[in-house]
């Protein structure tokens, strides 16, 4: 089975590495991720055509912004490569709000994380707070990041003990 | 008037009453307030005794709507009230409407008429059991004589008005509600069949008899062409009656000999059945001469009316002539029981006439391309597809030859070459009158074509003739069309493939024309070809080819249609009209369809040439190459014993007095003559291998490849034998499993190419071999995943997106191999799933926020179980369940309680979808675990994993219930998926749920009840089957004298109130109402029996209950009765016992199908 060894994934773990990677958009489907404009997209619709009845395929792609929900729209020859955005998902414990609407979250390595604010949302923003602080339960916020941007996508209630 | 309901009016409040509905109906019309100004009008046909302010409104009021409004009301009340009005009273609202009509016959708002006459008519209808005999022919009277045209044209036409009506609600599909049982509606349908219908349409003869002069000679007034028209549409309304009691003669030889077909073929696809009406009719219909005159009428008058376009889409003309295209429908006793003569001369008749519409096709098409009516030439294309559907091919071209030197199949053809010239002319528009032509033409050669008996009455010389030619044009037609739309830019959008799947069963129907002139029409498609190819070569980059690449694109699909069926999963054959349409060729080499196979293919091999393949191998032409050969490798590689004769030898032998044999065999064996099989197959492997890795991107041509031609070529055992033994097979094979090449395709087609690579390992003979082949395969895919996935810096790499793209690559060919699980490779894809299951735990946990990875897990564990389950013994089933047990719990602490937030609804939206298909792919996984029980039981090791199996199913249960509400289960496949898993599971662990929980046992019984009540059948016997087995189980548990399900209580509505009863007792309660109220549907009587025998049995005194408290609220005696003889059968006879055994439960199953029976027609109500 040495022949394996070219299935190895290439991406090093180091520090600095590419923001996104690229990927031939004939392989990009709906629900997948893609770069439009510069912003990190969430694939909702793709539909194929073609220049003329002979010519090659191209893909158009409906993306939406997964930070600002906005709409973005791009064609690309389906053999050519588009970017994909890395998009991580972190889960931190929630240790404190304050004033000013920034959480403190405790990492996995024991430090705190301070520079997110609670989604802007007021619903959304008021489920943490009255979670976290009248009724005092222990939460868990998933924090999405792609591109060098992060924003608070998820809540979980963890019951009683944590 | 005498007798009229209601106490003596108050005009004011009567005024009031008006104001208000007038206010209310003008309301309506801007649409300002619509549903106050609903609430209104509602009250008015709510209200109580309302028809003195009716009346008072039709007679004063200067708003029609109100006037409809208030006719409408006098319908709906006087229906509700009928029981309490005297008969006086009845009798004078239906002589109040009626004379309503007649005496505002001639005002312009011809609907505020239609209503009330549409409401006389449901009240008559009403009363129609009750009313004495001389009453109604009283009503009938009148009518009559206004409709012969006494009264004047108004007047007649009103009254024409008034039975159309009738006839209508008097007809099953368009009867209004009455709330009365269906034997009431029954009954009204056969009287006014039997002893009314037949009159009528005399009176209708009688009012077009006595209006024909005057029309044809152009006298007549505009409202005699009014009640003439009205006349000619009821004809029609009678003709289209269902007509159900009447007599049929016995199928009669000579008859089938005439040359009418004995299957008359009903044209579903237009919409129209036959018209059998019986002997009865005979004479009015046939023996009078009724046809011939109508046929005059229209000639003659078409004829004084030519130099008007207008007049062909007059009423008048219309109604006449669909009355005519009815009557060519007519079959059945209506014709006397002769040799068919009298049936024969009727079409000929009408064709005689119909002709003159259709002919010369060629002239009447051009004028209609100038602005002519087409109606008149399509429903004379209609009159023939009737015509053809009662004849066999030779009887239906002979019909037009009495008056023509020509046959009907030419007229067809010529027909049919128009229609084809004027739907490619305008191929972009939608519904043009050439798109219908050709629609109702193309069927027309479908009914000869595809008659049965074709062997007993071949097509004649000139048919053959007349469909080549036919065929020719519909080629250069299409080709033209082709090179004109070459540069147009293509969008796969959403109707793609509904306009494909249009496209192919209209080139199918052309390759049937090809096929009938088969020994002119290939060679013509072979020289179209060459000259193609020829053309191709010489352009040496100069010339854009683009044009010739979409005429050999266009070519390449019907050329596959005429060689090839497509019948989908079926094993095809060469068409029989090829193997019989060339008796005279002897050698191989001069065969048509052989030479134009192999210069098909020897030109697709071209495209293995890099420089040839850039050249003008465009994306397009591949795929049409592609699909083509997918269809010929189907149908010409036939298995060898077969094609070389062992099996049909003596067959052969037998009918060789007919010279066709040798040409048949020639047919069956030449495409693996000298090795020629071996290289096509050889060819396909290389051509894929291209296609895959040079045309980057190209989804739909690469989808043809893995799920097509590879699929196709895989699934037949005596090619995939062949195949495996290729040496580009082998490379094909390696590239997959440790190149890079193929990574480049999207993730379906990763799988699906998994799948078929793997299948082709049970075609391998030796078995070492064959599991050799697939750990060469699939091994490398399961390392990397392990090898990965025990990565040290797992954690920090994972979330880059060509990780995941490379995992989800890897995932879908793990469950692409999964899907291929058979007999003999079972046990090598187990041993490749036992190695990643640790692996997929911890991707699982790693990928818990990568919705699309944690998704492509699921389903390959929901594949890998459905393969493996019935495989599995007591060992690799504790391991495979200890592993789904596992990853339900990781999955569940991961989704339970967590709460998405996004800002984008739409992206809110697709979470949810996301959830929902992980909630399907996790019902489908409990439901395969549940199927490795049933089957379990065969040996006996399987105990003690069975208790294992159990404990999965509920932790899996607990953690779907939740999620699933009502409101998700009006989704059907989600629905589907549920119930099959619930059913499953109270039918193999009844006990189990004696031991749930309130809450969950709760949350399953109020799923059962919704599922009960749901209008997917499927579903519905799902919750059949679950509430047997749990009744089955309470009844049994409670006969060895243990609780069984005793300690479940139930909430329910019971006739005092909520009461807490056991479930037993519920669900025998909505069990009876489901069978008594609702429209149940018989094909579920089966089920239903099976579920109401064991509720039965534990309940009895409840039933009892029940039924005495049913039939006393019965206030009719005879319905009384009736029902309780009903419900005296259905428990008492067969010898209905009290066990739960297989010959007790087919006892009930009758009973209870007859008691439905009985009920039907007095229980349920319309």
């Amino acid at each position: 089975m040495s022949d394996s060894e070219e299935h190895h994934f290439e991406s090093k773990a180091d520090a600095g590495a590419s923001k996104t990677y690229p990927q031939q958009a004939g392989t990009i489907r709906k629900n997948g991720y893609i770069v439009i404009k510069n912003r990190p997209c969430k694939v909702v619709e793709v539909s194929t055509s073609k220049t003329g009845k002979h010519g090659h395929a191209k893909c158009h792609f409906v993306g939406i912004d997964i930070f600002n929900g906005k709409k973005l729209e791009d064609i690309v020859p389906s053999s050519h490569n588009c970017d994909v955005p890395h998009v991580d998902r972190t889960d931190y414990q929630l240790i404190d709000i304050s004033e000013d609407g920034f959480v403190s979250l405790l990492t996995e390595s024991g430090n705190t994380k301070d520079d997110l604010k609670l989604p802007a949302d007021e619903t959304l923003n008021a489920q943490i707070k009255n979670g976290f602080g009248e009724e005092g339960k222990d939460m868990i916020l998933t924090v999405m990041s792609a591109m060098g941007e992060e924003q608070i996508c998820a809540v979980k209630e963890i019951g009683g003990k944590s | 008037m005498q007798g009229f309901p209601g106490g003596a009016p108050d005009p004011q409040q009567l005024q009031a009453t008006m104001l208000a509905i007038e206010q209310a109906c003008s309301l309506i019309q801007v649409h300002m307030n619509p549903s106050e100004a609903e609430k209104v009008i509602s009250s008015l046909h709510s209200s109580l005794m309302p028809y003195q302010a009716c009346r008072f409104i039709l007679e004063t009021s200067h708003v029609p709507n109100a006037r409809f409004q208030a006719a409408g009301a006098i319908g709906d009340a006087a229906v509700r009230e009928w029981g309490i009005l005297s008969d006086d009273n009845k009798r004078s609202l239906i002589a109040y409407c009626l004379n309503y009509v007649m005496e505002h016959a001639s005002s312009p708002e011809g609907y505020v008429q239609a209503k009330v006459s549409a409401v006389a008519a449901r009240l008559l209808k009403r009363g129609w059991v009750d009313f004495p005999d001389q009453e109604k022919s009283a009503i009938f009277f009148e009518v009559e004589h206004s409709i012969r045209g006494i009264h004047g044209p108004n007047r007649q036409f009103a009254a024409i008005n008034f039975v159309e009506a009738l006839v209508s609600e008097f007809s099953p599909a368009t009867a209004s509600a009455m709330g009365l049982p269906k034997e009431f509606h029954e009954q009204c349908e056969w009287t006014l069949e039997v002893k009314f219908m037949k009159d009528f349409y005399c009176w209708a003869q009688a009012a077009v008899f006595n209006a024909a002069d005057s029309i044809l000679s152009g006298n007549a007034s505009i409202d005699e062409e009014k009640a003439c028209s009205a006349a000619f549409r009821l004809m029609f309304q009678i003709l289209s009656w269902s007509f159900k009691y009447n007599v049929e003669h016995a199928n009669s030889e000579t008859k089938i000999d005439s040359g009418l077909r004995s299957d008359a073929i009903n044209l579903k696809k237009f919409e129209r059945s036959l018209v059998k009406p019986g002997s009865m009719w005979s004479d009015i219909l046939i023996s009078s001469g009724h046809t011939t005159w109508v046929l005059n009428f229209y000639t003659t008058a078409r004829q004084k009316y030519s130099y008007d376009p207008l007049w062909f889409d007059s009423p008048i003309a219309a109604s006449c002539r669909q009355l005519i295209v009815q009557l060519c429908s007519l079959a059945g006793s209506v014709f006397p029981n002769d040799s068919g003569d009298a049936h024969i001369n009727h079409l000929m008749h009408i064709l005689s006439a119909v002709v003159l519409w259709i002919e010369p096709p060629d002239v009447i098409a051009s004028s209609i391309r100038n602005g002519a009516s087409e109606s008149e030439f399509l429903d004379g294309c209609h009159a023939l597809l009737s015509i053809a559907s009662f004849t066999t091919s030779l009887l239906f071209d002979n019909l037009l030859k009495s008056i023509r030197h020509y046959g009907t199949i030419n007229l067809l053809s010529a027909l049919t070459s128009e229609a084809v010239k004027s739907f490619v002319d305008n191929q972009n528009e939608e519904e043009t009158w050439g798109s219908d032509a050709l629609d109702i033409s193309l069927e027309i050669w479908n009914v000869i074509l595809g008659d049965f008996d074709a062997d007993k009455s071949p097509m004649s010389v000139d048919g053959a003739i007349a469909a080549s030619n036919l065929f020719k044009i519909i080629v250069e037609s299409h080709l033209k069309a082709a090179a004109d739309s070459a540069f147009e830019d293509t969008d796969d959008a959403e109707y793609f493939h509904v306009s494909v799947s249009k496209r192919d069963e209209q080139l199918a129907l052309y390759a049937q024309i090809a096929r009938s002139a088969a020994d002119t029409t290939i060679p013509f498609l072979a020289q179209l070809f060459s000259e193609r190819f020829a053309r191709l070569s010489q352009t040496n980059g100069e010339n854009d080819p683009t044009q010739t690449l979409e005429e050999l694109y266009w070519l390449l699909l019907i050329t596959s249609h005429v060689l090839t069926d497509s019948g989908e999963g079926e094993t095809l054959l060469i068409p029989e009209a090829l193997q019989a349409g060339f008796p005279n060729v002897v050698e191989v080499a001069q065969h048509p369809v052989v030479t134009l196979s192999w210069s098909i293919i020897n030109f697709s091999r071209q495209c293995l040439d890099p420089g040839i393949r850039a050249r003008y191998f465009s994306p397009r032409l591949m795929e049409a190459v592609i699909w083509f050969l997918a269809r010929w490798v189907a149908t010409y590689l036939v298995p060898l014993d077969v094609s070389r004769g062992q099996v049909s030898r003596a067959e052969i032998d037998n009918v060789d007095k007919h010279g066709f044999q040798h040409s048949r065999k020639v047919l069956n064996s030449f495409a693996w003559e000298n090795n020629q099989g071996e290289l096509v197959l050889d060819f396909v492997v290389l051509i894929s291998m291209v296609a895959l890795t040079t045309y980057q991107g190209e989804n739909e041509l690469q989808t043809l490849i893995c799920q097509k031609l590879l699929a196709t070529v895989v699934r037949r055992k005596h090619t995939c034998t062949f195949i495996v033994q290729l040496d580009s097979w082998r490379d094909l094979t390696r590239a997959f499993a440790s190149g890079r090449s193929l990574f480049s395709l999207s993730g379906r087609l990763q799988r699906s190419l998994a799948e078929t690579l793997a299948c082709a390992a049970s075609c391998i003979k030796d078995p070492e071999a064959s599991v050799q082949y697939l750990k060469d395969l699939m091994g490398p895919v399961a390392g990397c995943l392990v090898e990965n996935a025990s990565r040290s810096d797992l954690k920090s790499v994972a979330q880059k997106a060509d990780v995941v793209f490379m995992v989800c690559c890897l995932l879908e060919r793990l469950r692409g191999a999964a899907r291929a699980t058979q007999p003999r490779t079972q046990k090598v894809l187990f041993e490749m799933g036992h190695t990643v299951m640790n692996s997929l735990l911890t991707l699982l946990e790693v990928y818990k926020n990568q919705s699309a990875v944690i998704y492509m897990i699921l389903k390959f564990v929901v594949d890998f179980v459905d393969g493996q389950a019935v495989f599995l013994d007591s060992n690799e089933t504790s391991v495979l369940v200890n592993f789904c047990l596992r990853l339900l719990q990781i999955y569940s602490s991961h989704n339970i309680g967590k709460v998405m937030l996004s800002l984008s609804s739409s992206l809110r939206n697709e979470l949810q979808a996301e959830k929902y298909k992980d909630l399907r792919a996790l019902l489908r996984l409990l439901t395969n675990i549940c199927s490795k029980d049933l089957v379990g039981f065969l040996s006996d090791s399987s105990i003690e994993g069975s208790q294992d199996i159990a404990e999965v199913i509920y932790v899996g249960l607990d953690i779907v219930t939740p999620l699933i509400s009502l409101d998700l289960l009006k989704y059907p496949k989600l629905s589907r998926d549920y119930f099959a898993l619930v059913s499953h599971l109270l039918e193999v662990y009844p006990e189990k749920v004696a031991n749930l929980n309130n809450d969950a046992f709760a949350r399953i019984i109020g799923s059962l009840e919704f599922g009960l009540c749901n209008q997917d059948s499927d579903v519905v016997e799902r919750c059949l089957t679950a509430v047997n087995a749990l009744a089955s189980y309470h009844f049994k548990e409670r006969l060895g004298g243990r609780g069984g399900l005793s300690s479940q209580l139930m909430e329910s509505e019971g006739s005092n109130g909520t009461l807490q009863e056991s479930i037993s007792s519920h669900f025998l309660r909505l069990m009876l109402q489901l069978l008594l109220f609702e429209d149940f549907r018989m094909e579920l009587a089966g089920s239903a029996a099976d579920a109401l025998l064991p509720l039965l049995l534990c309940e009895h005194g409840l039933y009892q209950g029940l039924v005495q408290e049913l039939l006393e609220k019965q206030q009719n005696p005879t319905v009384k009765s009736r029902l309780a003889m009903a419900f005296h059968n259905l428990t008492n006879s067969n010898n209905l016992s009290s066990l739960l055994d297989r010959p007790n439960r087919q006892r009930f199953r009758k009973n209870l199908r007859a008691f439905l029976g009985d009920i039907s027609g007095f229980m349920q109500i319309k």
